[in-house]
Formats: structure tokens, sequence, C-alpha cells
């Protein structure tokens, strides 16, 4: 671009780029931060739409809807993957922390805007590459943990895996350029006076979260460029034969895979907290601790990788050590929680829909964290691993933790975003909705996983069945409930709302809320001084 | 004062909690459900409709995994109920209607200290017992006897270490050519046959991908890993048949690779081993049993004694 | 604290006009993701049907994107105004952490051989438990390797020339400096050349030695390249005179990456050339 272009666009400050500038060539945090939310709606679609499809072939055993085995672990593995890769990573960080993060330091936009457009096509580029991994032959059927040696050539022939495979190098660079840019920002770009411990919640949230991708995605990268090598250029990381070591496949998933588990709910954590201050009309309470307790869990969550591998290659003295590791999460977890509670008591409380979000994530995460601490026990995961019991206590940490706290900061920022404010009965009815579908849908998988039920199974044995049928009609639940948050859209974008530019009033503290709903293309272009 | 109240308030839901865990407790059913019989007199340890808990424990690994269960379960019972509690009576007392002004306290050293060592101490308390648990399954030495255990896509090899030659293929009974008594997805066609009451060690490995050899009733589960030999212990109470089920993505069929051990009073073992090694030296017999088979004596004695068989509650036409 | 900070605007003193570079829209982002998605299909493309005119394309792409968008930084940086120290400052933030995620990404290799170095039993079937494995002679330390050790160290040396000289405003002692570095950058990759084409091991199907050998000094190997090209494009940057004593964070950044690629080597040479060598070795 040359100077005189750089100068015709400074001219025209304040006016939004024509179409094609604006949403392939932006260089603007909100505007990429809207194309983040809206292909994480329409990823989560898709993984939505695989998980009913799994409900329904799960509804009675024998059911034929899907007959291939092949297919049906395709679909397992595409769910996992998108849901996590993107639907809550870019819901959560690349929407929610691209549009609120420069506001909350008051920075007019990211560190390095043209690698933060690029992270968001990276990401579009991953997603393509799931759906041919999902499509392509019979589909990459082994699992989202990838492991070896059911994905090597021997056992997966086709490009599937491969697809999938490089899927995952796309959206890990995104990733990773994502994290790069958060910190930079982050640490570079507050306003005078915002120390680090003035900085909001959600601030600190995706810093600890940008720390951790950018740590634990290279060692991802590094496994899965092995498993590449292995598949297609002759080499033996983890083919037995050749000498190599399944197990160490799962150790460097896992390094990966465990700090990923925090990537996706640190940030929820950082929502939960403005909302929950927010609607009691407390400031938080216990800042430092929530700060700190983010921070640990950071740290510890780099050391407890192997939890995930009690009943795989690892030693008696290893499952000591993890275990105790494991636990010692709850601790700083604990210190969130109560955390919340004390910010609530004495408060004045408004259950608008962000607020019954951040409850519902508030218990159902202790719910989910409490099946955690059962399964941190080795000799319990002896009976427990990949049971549904496990299938159940990461969905309540993640479809109804980390989701909860997604659709907690849309309701709670959209007006924010867009300018239009949702419709207040209608959201409620979409939490109600959702949150008996999604109880009912994986509290009773409890059950299956207690009586041994195991994961991944396209079909079971008949005792199998009651509990099923119960699980599959929450599905149809939650279901329902997204065909509301559908109407909810609607109706946002076609309405004609003039909105304040606080209008969740004195609750709301943070930066965004001193800019005009919507907030105008530009924000914070004279600094705020912090007092 | 704030503080104070938060406190009262925590004892008395604190208490409340443990009021109702207790009561819970006293109405939990008792754990050893009756379990069907199959034809050939055999106590069938597979899942059971609706069930919403463990099977019924068989070994002595599944009997501590069902006690920690319960310690555990409690523990966590109780940390959800007061956290259920406490946002319960902040949605009461709290609301804006009837508490239209908020307090301003953001720090209260005091009960974030206790909230952080609280949790730290009944980690703890969980972490001890369960310590001993994982030395207990780690404790493979002294069999009486080892089974070398290889996962197939998609079935499982059992070749008997010490008895030359019994080595023999697993495969599931495919839906349509049930027998009655025969289960969905977990009868087999040659189940594996140890003896009740003797120490079992399951050497695990596989021959081509990850499977996972998990056996719920008996507290078994370990991954076969090609390359690797990893070891899992069981003592069986009782005679039975116990069901399990391949537990590791493992291609196409993963669903359709069960486990199924007969266990036998010993003498009867030591004739069916004794047969099976007999069978093995013939060479082309495969030294397999059926352990209706096996069982028709049993049956007979049994006969004799006149007990009541009872027909096995599944749906084995599905 | 007064209940005013408790407000969205009371913690608002005032404003300052902010320092920072907002940059303009820029379609190279979508080039890199396209050239990405190009050089990954381009991969499957090769291994699974032998069709090389993706990768072909898509590292054009991605080479040429990567030309223009540092080129328009380049542009940006030397138009007065709009990279003011708080820009300088993070685009040091930036390297550094990418670097840290590099480090990570080399973490992963090591990790991988350091599970067969440390533990020679989890090498899969019918293999000795030892390390290295019985079949596999090693490479030499002393010979190329150490060759290779030197000529990086020395390498070392000549980029700390190089800043010396650009901090006393010594432009043709920097251009020495950073052309002697660049020459031993490719000395490097011709030993490494050399040592590969002699290798007493195989790579392709050659069994677990060979592969972490293999791609812990492969991605090495690769990171000297990137590593060289960086510095010759400061090379001629510092031709072109665009370097001053105070602004030169092209050069820093290079300096810095060379010196990271340096310290992976000497982890290389001790932990898989010296520590990983066999009884009897191939010179």
């Amino acid at each position: 671009m040359s100077a005189t272009a750089l100068h015709d666009d400074h001219a025209a400050h304040g006016h939004q780029p024509g179409f094609l500038r604006r949403w392939l060539m932006s260089t603007n945090h909100k505007d990429i931060g809207t194309l983040y939310i809206t292909w994480a709606i329409i990823a989560g679609i898709e993984g939505g739409v695989l998980s009913m499809i799994m409900r329904a072939q799960l509804a009675e055993p024998g059911n034929t809807l899907i007959t291939n085995g092949a297919a049906w672990n395709a679909i397992v593995t595409s769910h996992g993957l998108l849901m996590i890769f993107f639907l809550v990573m870019p819901a959560l960080i690349g929407g929610f922390g691209n549009w609120m993060v420069p506001m909350m330091i008051g920075a007019p936009d990211m560190a390095f805007p043209r690698l933060n457009n690029m992270s968001f096509w990276f990401l579009f580029m991953g997603f393509i590459f799931v759906n041919l991994g999902l499509l392509v032959g019979v589909g990459s059927g082994i699992g989202w943990t990838l492991y070896p040696p059911l994905s090597d050539i021997t056992y997966s022939p086709g490009p599937a895996v491969d697809f999938t495979l490089f899927s995952l190098h796309l959206a890990g660079i995104s990733s990773l350029l994502g994290a790069i840019n958060f910190i930079a920002t982050i640490l570079n770009m507050r306003a005078p006076g915002m120390t680090m411990h003035k900085m909001p919640l959600f601030v600190w949230s995706i810093l600890v979260t940008a720390f951790l991708l950018l740590l634990a995605i290279p060692v991802l990268a590094g496994a899965i460029t092995m498993l590449i090598m292995d598949r297609n250029f002759g080499t033996s990381f983890f083919e037995p034969a050749g000498g190599g070591d399944p197990v160490l496949f799962q150790h460097l998933f896992w390094f990966f895979g465990h700090p990923e588990v925090y990537i996706m709910i640190l940030p929820a954590f950082g929502i939960v907290s403005h909302v929950v201050s927010t609607f009691s009309k407390k400031p938080i309470f216990g800042y430092l601790g929530m700060v700190y307790a983010m921070v640990a869990i950071g740290f510890v969550g780099f050391v407890v990788w192997a939890h995930h591998m009690f009943v795989s290659g690892i030693s008696m003295d290893s499952k000591v050590y993890f275990e105790a590791a494991t636990l010692v999460i709850a601790v700083p977890t604990g210190v969130k929680v109560f955390s919340w509670i004390a910010t609530m008591w004495g408060g004045s409380v408004e259950l608008k829909t962000p607020m019954l979000w951040a409850i519902g994530f508030i218990f159902m995460f202790v719910v989910g964290g409490a099946t955690g601490v059962v399964l941190a026990n080795a000799g319990l995961d002896t009976e427990l691993h990949n049971t549904y019991f496990v299938i159940a206590h990461f969905h309540y940490v993640l479809s109804m933790g980390s989701v909860f706290a997604i659709f907690a900061g849309f309701y709670y920022w959209i007006g924010k975003m867009y300018g239009q404010q949702y419709n207040e009965t209608l959201g409620k009815l979409h939490f109600w909705l959702f949150f008996i579908g999604v109880n009912l849908t994986f509290f009773p998988q409890h059950f299956l996983g207690l009586a041994g039920m195991p994961r991944r199974y396209p079909d079971y044995p008949t005792a199998f069945a009651g509990w099923n049928y119960v699980s599959s009609m929450g599905a149809i639940v939650s279901g329902v409930s997204t065909l509301v948050f559908f109407v909810i859209l609607f109706k946002i974008f076609t309405g004609k709302q003039k909105l304040a530019a606080n209008y969740w009033g004195e609750g709301a503290t943070t930066l965004e809320w001193t800019v005009p709903s919507p907030a105008p293309h530009h924000t914070f272009e004279d600094v705020p001084v912090i007092r | 004062m704030e503080l104070a109240e938060l406190m009262k308030q925590s004892t008395k839901y604190g208490l409340l909690a443990l009021g109702l865990i207790t009561a819970a407790a006293a109405a939990h059913p008792a754990l050893a459900a009756s379990l069907p019989k199959n034809s050939a007199g055999f106590t069938v340890h597979a899942p059971q409709p609706w069930e919403w808990w463990f099977q019924p424990a068989a070994s002595p690994i599944q009997k501590s995994i069902d006690w920690m269960m319960q310690f555990v379960l409690w523990i966590m019972f109780g940390v959800v109920l007061l956290v259920a509690g406490l946002l319960a009576y902040i949605m009461v007392k709290f609301r804006a209607s009837v508490h239209p002004v908020p307090s301003t306290t953001t720090h209260n050293t005091l009960i974030e200290v206790i909230w952080t060592v609280a949790p730290a101490l009944l980690l703890i308390v969980i972490f001890v017992p369960s310590l001993n648990m994982i030395y207990q399954q780690s404790n493979y030495k002294h069999p009486y006897m080892t089974v070398k255990v290889t996962g197939h896509q998609w079935y499982w090899e059992y070749q008997y270490l010490g008895a030359k030659g019994v080595d023999f293929t697993s495969y599931p009974i495919p839906p349509n050519q049930l027998k009655p008594g025969e289960i969905k997805q977990l009868s087999v066609d040659h189940p594996l046959v140890v003896p009740a009451n003797r120490k079992i060690v399951f050497q695990i490995t596989s021959g081509d991908v990850l499977h996972s050899f998990f056996i719920p009733s008996l507290g078994v589960q370990r991954y076969a890993i090609p390359g690797q030999y990893w070891h899992q212990w069981t003592k069986i109470d009782a005679p039975g048949v116990y069901y399990g089920e391949c537990n590791q993505i493992c291609g196409m069929n993963h669903d359709n690779m069960p486990i199924e051990i007969v266990a036998l009073p010993m003498a009867q073992f030591q004739a069916w081993l004794a047969e099976a090694k007999a069978d093995a030296a013939q060479g082309d017999v495969p030294p397999v049993h059926k352990y209706e088979v096996l069982a028709e004596a049993a049956a007979a004695k049994a006969a004799s004694i006149a007990q009541p068989h009872l027909a096995l509650a599944s749906n084995a036409s599905n | 604290m007064s209940g005013d900070l408790h407000t969205a605007e009371g913690q608002i003193a005032g404003t300052v006009p902010h320092p920072y570079h907002m940059v303009e829209p820029s379609i190279w982002p979508v080039f890199g993701a396209v050239s990405a998605i190009l050089i990954a299909a381009g991969i499957i493309f090769v291994a699974h049907y032998n069709d090389y005119w993706f990768l072909i394309a898509g590292t054009l792409g991605a080479v040429g994107t990567m030309y223009v968008w540092w080129r328009d930084v380049v542009r940006e940086s030397r138009t007065p105004g709009l990279h003011k120290l708080v820009t300088q400052i993070g685009m040091r933030y930036g390297m550094a952490l990418f670097i840290s995620s590099e480090v990570m990404f080399f973490v992963s290799f090591f990790w991988a051989y350091f599970n067969f170095f440390f533990y020679p039993s989890h090498m899969g079937y019918a293999h000795a438990p030892v390390w290295p494995p019985q079949h596999i002679t090693t490479i030499d330390p002393f010979a190329v390797p150490l060759f290779n050790t030197m000529v990086l160290l020395l390498s070392g040396t000549t980029i700390t020339w190089a800043h010396h000289a650009l901090l006393e405003n010594d432009r043709r002692g920097m251009i020495q400096g950073l052309g002697v570095t660049v020459l031993l950058g490719i000395t490097f990759l011709c030993g490494q050349g050399y040592e590969y084409t002699h290798s007493p091991f195989n790579f392709y199907h050659g069994g677990i030695f060979p592969s972490v050998f293999f791609i812990a000094t492969g991605f090495h190997g690769f990171h000297v390249i990137v590593g060289t090209t960086f510095l010759l494009v400061n090379f001629f940057r510092a031709i072109k005179g665009q370097f001053s004593v105070k602004r030169h964070f092209g050069f820093e950044a290079a300096a810095w990456y060379w010196h990271f690629v340096d310290v992976v080597w000497l982890f290389l040479f001790v932990c898989i050339y010296y520590f990983g060598r066999s009884a009897i070795t191939a010179a």
C-alpha cells in the first residue's frame, strides 16, 4: 500500500470501508471479532447437527440410521473437533476476546491487526479441512484425540485423516498467532494508569489463556507433524513395528490437551465474573484472589496431563503424582466459585438473561468439577475411563460450562456489539429450555457410565436403552432451545432500538460501557487515562 | 457484619446439606442388587436396564472402587449442595426487588483463607484412601495364573501362559445368531475361562491399534497397546459370567468386540484346562469350550440338589 | 476507594491521543491463509496422489505473501509517525513470544527423543532396550557436527559484531558482520547437507532412530534456512541504509532468531549427537 493510499484512508476515518474491504481485508478488532462469532455460530450449528444425528442413532439400540461404524467414528471425531476448535475457542477467544479486550484496556485496536485477520482466515481454512476430514472417503474416524496406531496409514489409509490433522495445524497456527497478538496487546497497550492489577478479569482470563495457547499449541503441532510424517513419509515415531511408541503421542497430545481444557474454560471464567458483578451491582469479591487463581490454574494445568492416561501406558508412581497434581487444581477453582458467590452475596441481584446463564454456569460447572474430582482419582478412573461418565463430566464443563458462558457473554454484550437488545422473555425461555435440555441429555449419561457403557459406540447392549432414550429426549429439548436462539437472533437483526452506552446501569463498570452502543468502528482513538 | 452473616448462613445450609446427605445415604438402595442367572445356572454380571450405579462388585478391586466412589461422591455431593444452597439463598434473599442497595464489600481475608484451605484439606482426605487404591490395583505379583490378552480389530485373543497351546480367539456373536440367554454385543463364541477365587493377572497387549480391556464388574481396565505389555490383576469372588467391552476407539467395529469371562470353581476349571490342553495337543481342534458345555456337569449336580434356575432376563433377540 | 471508581466513566480522568499504529485494511492475510491451505493440501496431494502442483502454488503464495506483507511493514516503519515507541515495543513482544512458541515446538521433538533415550524399553517390537538401537551406527559427533557447532558459535559472534558495529554507526562493519554471518549460515547448511547425504542410516522406513534424528535436526536445519534468509534480508536492508542507531528492530529480531537457532543446535549437539552416539560411529 502506498503512502498516499494510507493517507486517503486516514481522511476517511470513521467511515466503514466497503463490504469486501471490510470483511476480507479487515484490520479492525471489532469486525474480526464479528467474523469469529459468526463462524463460531456456523460451526456450532454443524457440530450441533452432528450431535443430533448421534443422539438419534443412540435413542434406541439396534438403530440403523448410521450402519457404517467408520462413518459413525468420523461423526464423533468431527463433532469433537468442531465444538472445541471451531465453536468454543473462536467464540470465547477470537470473538469476545477480540471485541472486548482492546476496549476493556482502553486501546483503539489489537497490537497486530493484519495478523489478527490472518488468524481468522487460518481458522476458516481449518474449518474447510475439518469438513473434508469428515466427508472424504469414509471420513477420519480416529476420535478427536487422534491416537495412533488407529490414525496411522495402515489403519486409516485414505487422505481424510491427513485433512483432519492439517485442519488442526491450520487452527493451531490461527490460535498461536491470536495468542501472540493478545499477549502483546494486553502487555503493551493498556491505557495509562491501567496497571495489571486494575485490569478487568476478562482481560486477565484472555491473557492467561493466550499464554497457555502459546506454550501448548506448538507441542500439538509437533505431535501431529510427527503423525503426518509417520503416515506419509516413512518415519515411525508412533509405530511399534519401527520401534515407535504409541504412548508418546498420548503424552504429547495431552501436554497440549490438558491446557486446552483450561483454554476453553478460563475465558468463560472471565465472562462470568463480569456478568455476576454487573447483575449484583457489586464489584468483584477478592479480585486478586480471582486473578491469581486463574494464573495458578494456568500453571498447574501444564503439569497434570497424564491423568488422561491412567489406564494407558503409565507407571504406578506416575499415577500417584498425576493424581495429586490434578487434585490441586480443585483449590484455585474453588476460590473462583466461592468468590463469585461472595460477589453476589449482599448484592442487588437482577436475574436478567446473562445472569441466568452465569448462575447456571456456576452451578453446572461445580457439578462437572465434582465429577472431575472423582475422575482425578486414578483408582476410580480404572472403572470410569472412557465410559459415559467421562462424557457426562466434560459436557458438564463444556456444554454447560463454556457454552453457558458463551451465551452469557452473547446476551451481555450483544447490545454493545450490534446496538440492539435481545428479547428478555425469549432469552429466558432460551436459557430454561437449554438448561433442561442439556441436563436431561447429560445427567443420565453419568448412570450409563457407571453401569459401564463405553464411549464412541454407535450401538449398545440393550440394557443401556433406558437412559440413552432419556438422553436423546434431552437432546431434542436442547435442539428446540437453539431454534429459540435463532428467533432471538432474527429479532436482534431486525430490531430498531436506540441503546444507551451503558444499558446495564451502575453494575457495569468496565471501559466498554463508556463508548456508545453499538460501539463505533473505532473506539478509544483518544486513550482514556485511568484513575 | 457481612462476614458473620455469611458464615452463619453457610453453617446453616451446610448442616442442612449434611442432613440431606445422611438421609439420602440411608435411602441408598442395597448396592448388591440381585443379578439374573443364565440357563446354565451362572450368575450374569452384565449391565441391567436403568442401572444407575456400578455393576455389583465381584472382585476386591471393584469393591474398593465402589467404596471409594461412594466416599468421594458423598463429599462432592455435599460441595454441590452447598453451592446450590448458597446460590438459591442469593437468588431469594438478594433479589434486587427485596435487596435494592448492594453492599460494597470486596475483601475479607479470613474467609478467603478459609475457602482456600478447607478444599485443600478435603482433597487430602480424598487423596489418602485413593493412594491405597492405586497400590492395590498395581499389585499384580504372585498370581495363580497369567492370561495374555491381545486385542485385535475386532476380537480378543486369550493365551494361557504356562498352559502350552491354550490360545484362542473370542469373537462376538452376531445379533441375528444369538441364542436364548446370550446378550447382544456382549456374548462371544469362546469366552475366557478362569478359576474363581484365585488371583489372575491379565497381561494386556494389542496386535494392531489401541484397544482397552474393560470388565466393569471386576474393576479391570487397561489399554491394549501394540508393542507393550501392561498388567492388571483381579480375583473373582464367585463363579459366574462377567461381561466387558472394548473401551478405546479401535475402528469401525469398536462397539463389537466384547469380553466374556466365565469364572468356574477351581475343580471344574482344572478339568477344563486339562481338556483344553489335550485339545491343543491334538492341533487342529480349537481348544475352546462354551460354558454351557462346561456347566452341564455342574448343572446336573445342581439339579440333584434341586436348585431352581432363573431365566436370563435379557433381551437376546434384539 | 471512592465510589466514583465503581462506575464505568468514573475511572476515566481524561484522554490523550493514542500513540499506536492503526493499520489499514490489507488483503495479504487472506493471501497468506489461502497459501497455507494450499500448502497443506499440497502435502496431502504429494503423499496420496503424487501431485505437486498445490504444494508449488502454496509455497509460492506463502513466499509472495511474506514478501509483500513485510515490504508493507518496512515501508510503514519508515513512514514518519507510524511506528512510535510503543509500536516498536509491541514488535519486540511479538518476536519474543513467537520465539517462545518455537521453543515449545522443539520441545515436542526433544520429548520424542528423550522418550526413547531415557526409556529405550518404549521402543516397539523386537528392539533390545538400548539407545541408540542396536542396528544403528550413529554419526561421529566430533566430525561434521563439531565443525557445524563451531560454525554456528562463530556466527553468534559475527552477528554480535554486526550489532555492535550498527550501534556505533559503523555501517560498513555491520554489513561485513552480517555478510559473514550469512555465509556461516550457508556453510552450516552445506555441512548438514553433507551429513545427511552421507548418513549411515536411512530416513525412509529407517526406524525410530532416524525418525527422531532427522525430524529434530531437519526442523532445526529448516530454521537455519529461515534465519539465514532473515539475515540476508537484513543484509540488503543494511546496504540500502535502512537501519539507524536507534531504529533497527528488524535486525534485532533476526539476531534474536539466530541466537535461538544457535541454542537449539547446542542442545541437539549435546543430547542427540554426543549423548546419543553409538559405540562405533561413522565419520
